[in-house]
């Protein structure tokens, strides 16, 4: 399949670097590699073009020592039928299908599931089983939104092409304008890039998002405040926060970002319930949607799976022969530090760049192992790793984007090295 | 080819005039004759003298997949008290959990259970058939097939404006091959765009949605014609306006008359057919007898019923009005969700209680359809699941038909108001089991036109299920004895057996379905996603099966 020397161009490949998941990319492979990525952003170039396979690394190791594939898969196998505590973690960075097979895995062996992320998730998922949430497709945004409202967030930066092919410049059915047609609002503790290009800009500390969306809501609401008390739990003056409900109630179809601003642990769990509740609220006489704006790889895709699957989309545990929803117990933070883990499966993601030095410490006293790409270039000691193709750009499948539409992958090149369903696949038939 | 021989069974196949003591024979996963030789031996032979013989369970109307199901699955785990669901021994078996939005697999195993075979889930937006593939994949042993919502779909309602019929019947013929789909669902139509547009909602055929400048009785009738003149196996699926709303009784059957001269079926039937004022509770009575009698005198319509049970569920539907209805109402948790071109949709919990007499009321009136309907052929059983009750329920419901006792015992713990309001307690009628395999196996398959399910003629799907008889109807369709999938016995004496993957059925419509470029213009312009990113993989389908229609058969 590597076709040196010849070049080719893979049109409407769809891209996992921000969240955004752009699939319009025009994919360019020269010699096999791939030197260019059209329409792609800085973020977005970089991701399909500088990443090189393979290197020289061994494609699949032992104890850190290169192995044979077979030899890995039948002690990965041993260990995680061997286990009596298993974690499966990870599974971010992958498609729907690699998701499929290791909860098979999972539920064979009786592990926790735990997503990578799943700690900023947790509190949002418990606001939305409290409340519900009220949201939409990026399309309605794009041919409908004419109040679009970024909270603690700024695309310009970490999701350059949103503003441009969903949120605000697209021309859409009923907003025919594109920018113009649309008011731009930001709300955050600082000025970004974003609040530099909105029409209104409000400035409003971490720690007091929860108070300043629960005023909103009663100033929806039309309940009646005291603005003394207002002001003092907002830290922000009443004009300013009715100036703020007004343009919201102005709006014919509003749509409003957040991301992480809101925090782990109940107090992030209140102020996004709150968020919940004042969009909810703001359904009368118009419409008035609430989106995340995603994360690199496939986090909505595993979310997805675990949902049908499980019945939640985080935080499962099949320990009792059937998936049970553990909040803040099913993680591989929680098991780590309760030291009741011994064995875990690492599927598509880094625990480095998701757990403290501390959890990473107590991690290298359990058998890993690893099905990442790159795994086997990883510095630390791995009971297996095995090195996959990279789901977007070696690998095909299925991605979900942060509203819940799926859409397909293109690989534009091979690796050589198998995806990390073939190695599940094949460690979940020898279970 | 493995043979098995269902051997002196008491045969219920209405379809073929069988109601009495026969063989049943399956060879390669069909039903063929018996052989000429009779010292032909069967490879597998049970012995069914004194059980009762009847195809699997055919359910026409039900929410299985796709993110609306999948949202609340994740939004109710305070039902996860109602149970879970084991790993059974059966090779490549999986756990779920259940309540009343069972998991993927789940949902799969626990129809097997309850002996059916084939489900439609009844409202995929056709950008969530990608993931409602993928959810089949995980459905296991059933059959399963989706319709597509198409009654606010931004290009249907251009060329209704437009009167281009011919491009109207392309886009569907395009639309069913590219979401890998098996028929067209009619969801309040412009109803949900005119919501979403944040005006409200239609309340008559004749409202206009604005922006596209059609009406519901415009978008309602030229999709049936598209549905007819594409002779697609299934008719028009219609949920109409008003659902739900005291009095909305008169606009079904407006739009009964208004569908004159097409097939067409009417969802859930039961939540159209009320009396009253909307906005005043006061006047709500049921209204089934006369909406029943048109429907008794008008062949190309048929109904599934949506009956209501007590106890708790999850309303969830396309028509993403009733969504907030019910929020405002009920004052619980609500997930909405719009869908870009296309539709929207709506899930809140609700719990129907048997001393509300509106719910109570609801219970009757669904009753009364299945006993006022004469003809079984053209009524289909179905709560609407999870909407009106779980599937599972289905056992309750064949109790409360059979036995018209029974039947009374429950309506006179009701309020009163059922009674002064309902016309139940005055209906003697009582199921026979022939009507009951109609109304739930082979009435279903004709109305989708599966002229291979929901009967055992030769060349039939080796779909069986074994009854051991009972009087207590309840228990008796609770728990089969035997399910038998493609003549493989799949659940024996309540144990899963077997966990084969089950098919995806799918329409692969004739004629031009090569998406036109104004299709792809379009599309660029609007979607959010790439045009050849839309239409779902082959490779996506799980083990598919074109049908072709009407009254055709499958092929691989």
């Amino acid at each position: 399949m590597d076709e040196a020397g010849e070049s080719r161009i893979v049109e409407h490949s769809t891209c996992l670097a921000c969240g955004c998941l752009c699939d319009d990319i025009r994919v360019v492979v020269e010699g096999g590699r791939v030197v260019e990525a059209g329409n792609a952003c800085a973020i977005g170039r970089p991701w399909f073009v500088s990443r090189k396979p393979g290197e020289g690394r061994p494609p699949v190791t032992i104890d850190g020592r290169p192995a044979g594939r077979d030899e890995a898969i039948g002690r990965a196998a041993a260990i995680l039928r061997g286990s009596k505590a298993p974690v499966i973690w990870g599974l971010s960075g992958t498609t729907v299908e690699a998701v499929a097979s290791a909860l098979a895995i999972a539920d064979r062996i009786g592990a926790v599931v735990d997503l990578a992320g799943s700690a900023e998730a947790a509190a949002k998922l418990r606001a939305f089983q409290r409340v519900g949430q009220v949201s939409a497709s990026l399309g309605e945004v794009k041919d409908r939104a004419d109040v679009v409202v970024f909270w603690g967030v700024d695309p310009l930066v970490t999701h350059p092409r949103h503003w441009e092919r969903y949120s605000v410049e697209h021309r859409g059915r009923f907003v025919p304008g594109g920018r113009a047609d649309r008011t731009v609002i930001v709300v955050d503790s600082e000025l970004t890039e974003t609040s530099r290009s909105a029409d209104l800009f409000v400035r409003v500390a971490r720690d007091r998002q929860a108070e300043m969306l629960t005023v909103l809501r009663s100033l929806v609401r039309g309940v009646e405040i005291d603005p003394g008390r207002a002001e003092r739990a907002t830290g922000v003056p009443l004009s300013e926060l009715e100036a703020l409900a007004d343009r919201l109630k102005k709006a014919r179809y509003g749509a409003l970002f957040s991301g992480s601003s809101f925090g782990r642990g109940s107090a992030g769990a209140g102020a996004y319930e709150a968020l919940l509740k004042l969009v909810s609220d703001l359904n009368e006489g118009r419409r008035f949607v609430t989106l995340g704006l995603g994360g690199p790889g496939d986090g909505a895709g595993a979310s997805a799976v675990l949902g049908w699957q499980a019945g939640a989309s985080s935080a499962v545990d099949y320990g009792e022969g059937y998936p049970r929803h553990l909040p803040g117990e099913a993680t591989l933070a929680a098991r780590l530090e309760a030291g009741e883990v011994d064995a875990v499966l690492i599927v598509a993601d880094d625990p480095a760049a998701h757990l403290d030095a501390g959890m990473i410490d107590r991690l290298g006293t359990v058998p890993a192992i690893v099905v990442a790409p790159g795994a086997t270039g990883w510095p630390r000691p791995l009971a297996d790793a095995f090195d996959v193709a990279r789901p977007g750009i070696e690998a095909g499948g299925t991605v979900a984007r942060v509203d819940g539409v799926m859409l397909p992958l293109r690989p534009a090149i091979s690796s050589g090295l198998p995806t990390d369903r073939d190695i599940l696949d094949a460690i979940g038939a020898s279970v | 080819m493995s043979r098995l021989r269902i051997a002196g069974g008491h045969v219920v196949d209405p379809s073929n005039g069988v109601d009495g003591p026969a063989d049943v024979w399956i060879e390669g996963g069909r039903v063929v004759e018996a052989p000429a030789d009779p010292d032909l031996r069967a490879d597998r032979t049970i012995d069914a003298r004194g059980y009762v013989v009847m195809p699997a369970g055919v359910d026409v109307h039900c929410h299985i997949a796709g993110p609306k199901v999948d949202a609340a699955r994740v939004l109710r785990p305070e039902e996860a008290r109602r149970g879970s669901m084991a790993r059974s021994d059966a090779p490549g078996a999986r756990s779920g959990t259940l309540g009343s939005v069972p998991s993927s697999f789940s949902t799969g195993a626990k129809y097997a259970g309850l002996g059916y075979a084939t489900a439609v889930d009844a409202a995929i937006a056709p950008l969530g058939a990608r993931p409602a593939h993928h959810e089949f994949r995980d459905t296991p042993i059933i059959d399963k097939a989706f319709l597509v919502l198409l009654g606010n779909n931004h290009y249907v309602m251009d060329r209704i404006r437009q009167g281009e019929r011919g491009r109207l019947r392309s886009f569907v013929a395009w639309l069913l091959g590219a979401t890998k789909g098996f028929g067209v669902k009619v969801v309040n139509p412009g109803g949900v765009e005119t919501w979403k547009q944040g005006r409200g909602n239609v309340s008559t055929l004749d409202d206009v949605v604005p922006h596209f400048e059609v009406t519901p009785r415009q978008i309602l009738t030229e999709i049936a014609r598209a549905v007819d003149d594409l002779a697609l196996p299934h008719p028009m699926h219609l949920h109409g306006l008003n659902l739900g709303l005291p009095g909305n009784a008169a606009t079904t059957l407006e739009t009964l008359r208004a569908l004159d001269g097409h097939r067409a079926h009417l969802a859930h039937i039961q939540f159209h057919s009320y009396g009253g004022d909307p906005g005043d509770l006061g006047r709500f009575d049921s209204q089934a007898g006369p909406l029943a009698e048109y429907i008794n005198t008008h062949p190309d319509l048929t109904v599934d019923v949506g009956q209501v049970l007590f106890g708790e569920t999850t309303s969830m539907t396309a028509d993403a009005a009733v969504g907030q209805f019910l929020h405002k109402v009920l004052g619980r948790k609500w997930v909405s969700h719009d869908v870009e071109l296309e539709t929207g949709c709506g899930v809140v919990p609700i719990t129907y209680d048997d001393k509300n007499a509106v719910h109570a009321l609801q219970w009757a009136i669904g009753l009364e359809w299945y006993l006022r309907v004469d003809d079984p052929w053209r009524i289909a059983m179905s709560t609407d699941h999870p909407n009106g009750g779980s599937f599972l329920a289905y056992p309750q419901i064949i109790a409360l038909l059979m036995d018209r006792g029974h039947r009374l015992d429950t309506l006179n713990r009701l309020p009163e108001k059922v009674r002064t309001r309902s016309g139940l307690g005055d209906l003697s009628r009582e199921y026979t089991l022939s009507e009951i395999a109609i109304i739930t196996r082979a009435a279903p398959a004709r109305m989708l036109g599966l002229a291979h399910k929901g009967h055992l003629g030769p060349g039939a799907d080796g779909d069986v299920t074994i009854y051991a008889p009972d009087d207590d109807k309840e228990r008796m369709f609770s728990l089969p004895r035997y399910l038998i999938k493609a003549g493989e016995v799949i659940l024996d004496d309540g144990d899963l057996r077997l966990w084969p993957e089950g098919r995806t059925l799918h329409v692969a419509p004739e004629g031009d379905i090569e998406a036109d470029g104004d299709i792809a213009e379009w599309f660029e312009a609007s979607s959010s996603i790439a045009f050849a990113n839309y239409p779902v993989r082959d490779e996506e389908v799980a083990n598919g099966l074109a049908v072709d229609g009407p009254a055709g058969r499958g092929s691989a």
